[in-house]
């Protein structure tokens, strides 16, 4: 079978055709110059979400989440493991990438008033996909065991636990106890490598089918006269 | 200048752009590819580390009368170390050459001792028995007595335990 008929034969079968053309050939609208780059922040952060994908399931078959073990599996990933710097170092720079680019697309939307009508639903779900990276941030922070992960779940465990009446305890339930340790250190794993990854690619479904659904809006016009 | 080029040109804009799309696109595929399936496959060209457990001074064993060595055996699993309590018995023909015994019979691994009246080692388990050069007398074992290597530096003799596994 040529290529080509195996495109058809996968066609026939499961419309592949017409959801590429939905997801490839749609319309989008025309911008020009450098306002047309704000366009790729949300495609950005989708490949760089789908990076950290790849080199965190990576990264996980060397890692445990142990306090005896993190720390040197963390090094033994950098130093013994083919590429394992080159991985854990994508890994590391993504993460910032992801809440920058996550940042500066909530940005884009926000000034390019691309939420009004009719497409909140599509940022409601965005919100919640920025609120998933923040959690993602907070979780995969602890994991390296270091001096700065130690003190700075350490800090945002107690800023959690500065809230009135329920302070004390939601600082319990996000160290899995009343100290930081062991318990602290699985339970962030858990939600960083399980809990958080399936409720995002949820969303990530939801935000990604709003928005070839609706289509990509306009880029703000300049009134002709002053308003 | 023109949205889509003419096509006498060759290349188009839209052609141009596609195909610079697939080739960078390639690119990152190629170079996460190939890192990520050598970091994956990795495991399968790892050198085994060699262990060298120190056994003491050589001049300390007598000839021709196996001692039976206890030693700690300290190996780096991963990240981790792990200790692990093993022995050996030692034989020397002239205090310079040293054969160390797998301190398990081949049989079914009960662990034997040293007749010093019959000269031989004696498994309970079976009652195979095996010459002072790991030979098999008499009994079931199907081969003579495993060995690990040793060399003698700087005056200590040193085995390798975890070499005779893959022997076995």
């Amino acid at each position: 079978m040529t290529p080509r008929a195996c495109w058809d034969w996968a066609c026939e079968r499961t419309g592949l055709d017409r959801v590429w053309d939905a997801l490839m050939a749609r319309h989008i609208p025309e911008a020009r110059g450098p306002v047309a780059w704000f366009y790729a922040l949300g495609s950005a952060t989708l490949f760089v979400f789908t990076l950290q994908a790849v080199t965190g399931a990576l990264l996980a078959m060397n890692y445990v989440p142990s306090p005896d073990h993190a720390y040197d599996s963390v090094r033994f990933i950098g130093s013994q493991v083919l590429f394992g710097r080159f991985i854990r170092g994508l890994h590391h720079w993504g993460a910032s990438a992801m809440v920058i680019l996550v940042a500066l697309h909530m940005l884009r939307v926000y000034f390019m008033a691309a939420y009004k009508y009719p497409r909140e639903a599509t940022w409601i779900v965005g919100v919640t996909l920025f609120t998933l990276v923040m959690g993602f941030s907070f979780t995969g922070y602890l994991l390296p065991w270091d001096q700065k992960a130690y003190w700075a779940t350490m800090v945002g465990t107690s800023i959690a636990g500065q809230t009135p009446v329920i302070g004390p305890y939601m600082s319990k339930v996000l160290l899995g106890g009343a100290e930081m340790g062991a318990a602290t250190m699985t339970r962030f794993y858990a939600l960083h490598v399980l809990v958080l990854p399936m409720v995002t690619a949820a969303a990530l479904g939801a935000h990604l089918f709003l928005v070839v659904w609706h289509g990509i809006s306009e880029p703000p016009r300049r009134k002709e006269q002053g308003s | 200048m023109t949205e889509n080029g003419s096509p006498e040109e060759g290349l188009s804009r839209r052609g141009f752009l596609t195909w610079a799309i697939a080739g960078l696109g390639a690119f990152i595929a190629a170079a996460l590819g190939a890192t990520g399936t050598g970091y994956f496959i990795s495991p399968a060209f790892g050198k085994r580390e060699e262990d060298w457990v120190d056994l003491g001074l050589a001049k300390g064993f007598k000839q021709n009368e196996p001692l039976k060595v206890d030693f700690v055996e300290r190996k780096r699993d991963a990240w981790a170390t792990v200790e692990r309590r093993s022995s050996a018995w030692v034989v020397t023909p002239n205090g310079r050459e040293f054969v160390a015994f797998n301190p398990r019979c081949t049989h079914l691994g009960c662990p034997y001792r040293w007749s010093s009246e019959k000269k031989e080692f004696l498994c309970p388990c079976h009652t195979a028995v095996f010459d002072i050069d790991g030979r098999v007398v008499s009994g079931p074992p199907p081969r003579p007595l495993d060995r690990f290597p040793t060399k003698v530096v700087g005056g200590r003799l040193l085995i390798q335990p975890a070499a005779s596994k893959e022997a076995a």
